[in-house]
């Protein structure tokens, strides 16, 4: 039987999922939303992912912000933040690569790439402002569907300047200047280049970034962000067809290098797995503590300072 | 030889001691244009994100000016005394641009409470620039009378405004924001839309006013801000508070001083310049109120 | 009525605080709650958006004392905006309708001795001069054992073979400080615990990877407000090294920006609060080898993103890994452990690679 790995990368709005074979091929891959429950997302993406016949799944690796709770769930064998599981996705496919450009649904980074090592990265430090979040809830707010919002950008020739450093300023700007009458399509395309500029602002200020230069994340499928990166930074930014997978391709190549030759199972359906968030008063710490369950089985619990918890609340 | 002056920030303090000093010396200065959006951005794109609005634009200025002259003029304010304290940006922004720029700087200290004062400062620069210092003294002192004359007339001319028969409103902040092109500009041309008296809270001499709401305030400029409130508050209709997102002193200062306030006022934050849509809303309402 | 005495909270400098407090005071000197994410809501909610964190959380813990009794609350910023704080948290405490009294004992942004004793001859009138030194001098002094102590931790806690042992010798050492009986009591307890906690087992690693952890004091000082991000570094096997700490701060920065600026050759002057020192303790990073530095502040800190530009550039000059990390009431602990432990992966990848 050949082994095949599965990467899951689970983020604030959407979760992805990938199945790979010992040379990185995609075997099998999805993405849907997160709805705000990590553990749902994942209980519903597990089974459309398919471990093709005559493979058997010998890794799991988790990355995003639910990594963790996740990788419990999961039993990975490597759970990885999400700026190494991007990094490694991306140089399997550009192994010259010395910039990543990434935006996704709460968090952007950008990441820089010396001889196939990280020297360098950030991530944003301000509010959502400039995010997937921000651009799928202001699209919301003028009417356009999320879908359509590239296409509707490429249309525009004077996209209207838009203050997108601040959430608050932002929102207050882009009624007032939809209510002053400009065309849709400028709107929409203002927003696109306020997000690029607002993210080399804030996200890129400081770093040197040189050619190859990879865009990806969920943000990276609207073609208005992109044409607006190519102006602005003057090159052509590279888009991979699966760029918003490669965090999940990433951890994926992480837990098949990790060769753990465990054996794994995807029968999560049907597993009880529950977390409780209370406070514990164990101590005047007052750490605010998740605790996970599996089958009515306490399994872990973090949040916690000290280990006092565990042995209390157990 | 030209010295170029960034038209932000200390601009606002000093112009017309520099612009007369430097006339009188025969050196020819450039002056960076008001304030434009490529000049606001060529500063956001050179500084740190989370700087003020105010020291974004004053960079801006500066990077305006590296390649169109000799030197730029930067001083730093340490203090006026003690208690009288400056923002730390008037402490940080030489070293700041030092780091950022090949342009030469000219540069002075004022830290009154180690006897550095402007005129310890001009003759340092001034025999850097090889200028006699018989020559030097002469041009402060003329300098300094233009700056006095220029200064008395426009505080005489503020202060009659409060005669007026319009609505008055007293516009409190910091000189570079208030007459900055993209800053206050646009709030002072809506106010004059709306046929409002505008009071401005830098041309007035105040002393010891702001301890009336507060005793502990130890930087000099918010001192001054907060002393024009007290001096004319009965003879206006109402005030705007006008600061750049996030200034340090402002949040804390116009915070306390709001709590005690007991006239109609508005708090305009104003961070990028491009979302002048609110503002406008905003001061419309007041104006309204003001009238009602 | 009688007298209930309360501070904010910084670090385990309460230790000392309480102790000086309660002897010199006379009267009951509360602890104050730990800081939570209660206390921050409570401060942020009454607090102007674009103030500083310290600001929120100081004022967060004055509500939760007020709300437990406190009567006599005791302010002991200074320096930058810390010093303003008082007039204007005491003005929003009134303004929610809570009665006390207010005293600062750093006004107007610096730190008088005889200002200091006349404010405590207010809350206490019988205070003697005498008495009062003998206390001042033994509070420096369980300050400066404190932080030479932590000093040490930093540097050694990330390689205990049995997790726990300093934090258990450690705060027996507090608890022990509280209850000393003098000058000589104290030295003997500071003494018997540093040979305690030098005799830890710990364990042996060839190449320890070395973090500065530099920035804006309170965010440094106080582990709620930075996520507890030492901690979090000791559990990769990290040597942490920190300058800033309040003997520093009080008693030995005034005399070492003259030499900062000597060794500078990029800085000309002091840039306000520690932006200077920061500058310096980059350069002090960069020429003892170390393999990351991490700047940590609270969001609209002036003065730190002042420092910031020169600090990078200094760090892209030199090849050194930095992180810049800026803290306000939104920060999840979850997005601090990423950036974290990314920073940690990028070190381990360039050292192995390197």
């Amino acid at each position: 039987m050949d082994k095949c790995y599965l990467g899951v990368d689970i983020g604030s709005i959407s979760t992805k999922g990938v199945i790979i074979d010992s040379n990185y091929n995609i075997l099998s891959s999805n993405y849907i939303w997160t709805e705000g429950s990590p553990i749902e997302a994942v209980k519903r993406l597990i089974p459309t992912l398919k471990v093709p016949d005559g493979y058997k799944l010998s890794g799991i690796g988790t990355t995003g912000s639910a990594r963790k709770l996740i990788g419990l769930m999961l039993g990975a064998n490597i759970v990885k933040n999400e700026i190494i599981a991007h990094a490694i996705g991306t140089l399997n496919y550009y192994p010259d690569c010395k910039t990543i450009l990434e935006i996704g649904g709460q968090d952007s980074k950008i990441i820089i790439i010396n001889n196939g090592i990280i020297t360098d990265y950030a991530m944003n430090t301000l509010c959502a402002a400039g995010t997937g979040s921000f651009l799928s809830s202001q699209s919301k707010r003028i009417g356009v569907d999320i879908n359509d919002f590239g296409d509707m950008a490429l249309n525009s020739k004077n996209p209207v300047k838009i203050a997108a450093r601040c959430t608050v300023f932002a929102e207050s700007d882009l009624i007032h200047k939809a209510q002053l009458g400009y065309k849709k399509e400028d709107i929409v395309a203002g927003l696109c280049k306020s997000i690029v500029l607002n993210y080399l602002n804030n996200v890129g200020k400081g770093k040197k970034i040189r050619e190859p230069i990879v865009f990806q994340g969920g943000v990276s499928k609207n073609k208005g962000v992109v044409k607006y990166f190519n102006e602005v930074l003057n090159t052509k930014v590279i888009v991979d067809d699966n760029s918003h997978l490669m965090g999940a391709i990433g951890v994926a190549i992480l837990s098949a290098k990790d060769n753990s030759n465990l054996d794994f199972n995807l029968d999560i359906n049907d597993i009880k797995f529950e977390t409780k968030g209370f406070e514990c008063h164990g101590c005047s710490n007052s750490c605010e503590i998740v605790k996970i369950f599996k089958d009515d089985k306490f399994i872990d619990a973090f949040g916690n300072r000290c280990d006092k918890t565990i042995r209390i609340k157990q | 030889m030209k010295i170029g002056i960034p038209r932000s920030l200390y601009y606002y303090y000093f112009k017309d001691l520099w612009i007369n000093f430097f006339d009188f010396l025969d050196i020819d200065i450039i002056v960076s244009p008001k304030t434009t959006r490529e000049i606001l951005d060529l500063g956001i794109n050179n500084s740190v994100d989370e700087m003020c609005l105010s020291m974004k634009n004053y960079i801006g200025h500066v990077f305006y000016l590296k390649d169109k002259c000799d030197y730029i003029l930067i001083p730093r304010i340490d203090n006026y005394g003690l208690d009288n304290q400056t923002c730390t940006n008037f402490l940080s922004s030489y070293d700041i641009i030092n780091n950022l720029i090949d342009t030469k700087i000219l540069n002075y200290n004022i830290n009154l409470r180690n006897n550095e004062t402007e005129l310890s400062g001009l003759f340092k620069i001034s025999s850097l620039l090889g200028i006699d210092k018989g020559k030097m003294k002469k041009a402060y002192i003329y300098a300094k009378e233009k700056e006095k004359s220029i200064r008395e007339s426009k505080i005489k001319e503020n202060i009659e405004k409060l005669n007026s028969n319009k609505k008055k409103i007293l516009l409190v902040g910091h000189p570079y924001n208030l007459y900055d092109e993209l800053i206050g500009k646009q709030v002072i041309k809506m106010l004059t839309d709306l046929d409002i008296e505008i009071i401005y809270s830098d041309l007035f001499d105040t002393n010891d006013e702001f301890k009336y709401y507060s005793k502990e305030l130890y930087w000099k400029y918010s001192k001054d801000n907060i002393g024009s409130i007290v001096k004319c508050k009965d003879k206006i209709d109402g005030i705007i508070f006008i600061s750049s997102f996030p200034c340090g002193l402002d949040s804390l200062v116009n915070e306390l001083v709001i709590r005690k306030l007991d006239k109609p006022y508005i708090n305009l934050i104003i961070d990028d310049v491009e979302s002048s849509g609110g503002i406008e809303t905003r001061i419309e309402s007041f104006v309204d109120i003001i009238n009602s | 009525m009688d007298r209930v005495i309360a501070f904010p909270l910084m670090g385990n400098y309460h230790v000392p605080a309480k102790y000086l407090l309660s002897k010199i005071s006379d009267c009951k000197v509360m602890d104050a709650p730990k800081i939570t994410s209660k206390t921050i809501e409570l401060g942020s909610k009454n607090s102007p958006d674009f103030v500083c964190m310290p600001f929120k959380y100081t004022l967060g813990t004055y509500i939760e004392c007020l709300d437990m009794g406190a009567n006599t609350l005791i302010q002991m910023g200074g320096g930058c905006r810390y010093g303003y704080y008082s007039e204007l948290q005491e003005k929003i405490l009134k303004d929610l309708g809570y009665d006390f009294e207010y005293y600062n004992l750093v006004s107007k942004g610096y730190a008088d001795i005889f200002k200091i004793y006349n404010t405590l001859k207010k809350i206490n009138p019988k205070l003697k001069k005498i008495k009062s030194i003998y206390h001042f001098i033994i509070t420096k002094n369980m300050v400066k054992y404190i932080d030479k102590i932590e000093d040490y931790i930093r540097g050694n806690k990330g390689f205990e073979e049995v997790d726990g042992c300093f934090d258990k010798e450690f705060n027996d050492m507090l608890n022990s400080y509280l209850n000393n009986k003098g000058l000589i009591s104290l030295y003997l307890r500071y003494k018997k615990y540093k040979k305690r906690i030098k005799n830890i087992k710990l364990k042996k690693i060839d190449k320890r990877i070395k973090i500065g952890v530099i920035g804006e004091l309170y965010t440094l000082m106080e582990p709620f407000a930075n996520y507890n991000i030492e901690d979090a570094l000791y559990k990769f096997n990290v040597e942490v090294k920190r300058f800033t700490n309040v003997t520093y701060l009080l008693f030995e920065k005034g005399k070492k920006s003259k030499k900062y600026l000597k060794k500078l050759n990029n800085v000309k002057y002091k840039m306000g609060a520690d932006a200077l020192d920061n500058i310096y303790y980059t350069k002090y990073l960069i020429d003892n080898k170390y393999d990351g530095i991490i700047h940590i502040k609270s969001s609209f800190c002036t003065p730190e993103i002042g420092s910031m530009g020169i600090i990078n550039k200094m760090c892209e000059e030199n090849d050194m890994p930095v992180l810049f990390m800026s803290m306000d009431s939104n920060t999840s602990k979850v997005g601090m452990e990423t950036r974290l432990e990314a920073f940690y992966d990028m070190i381990e990848m360039r050292k192995n690679n390197g």
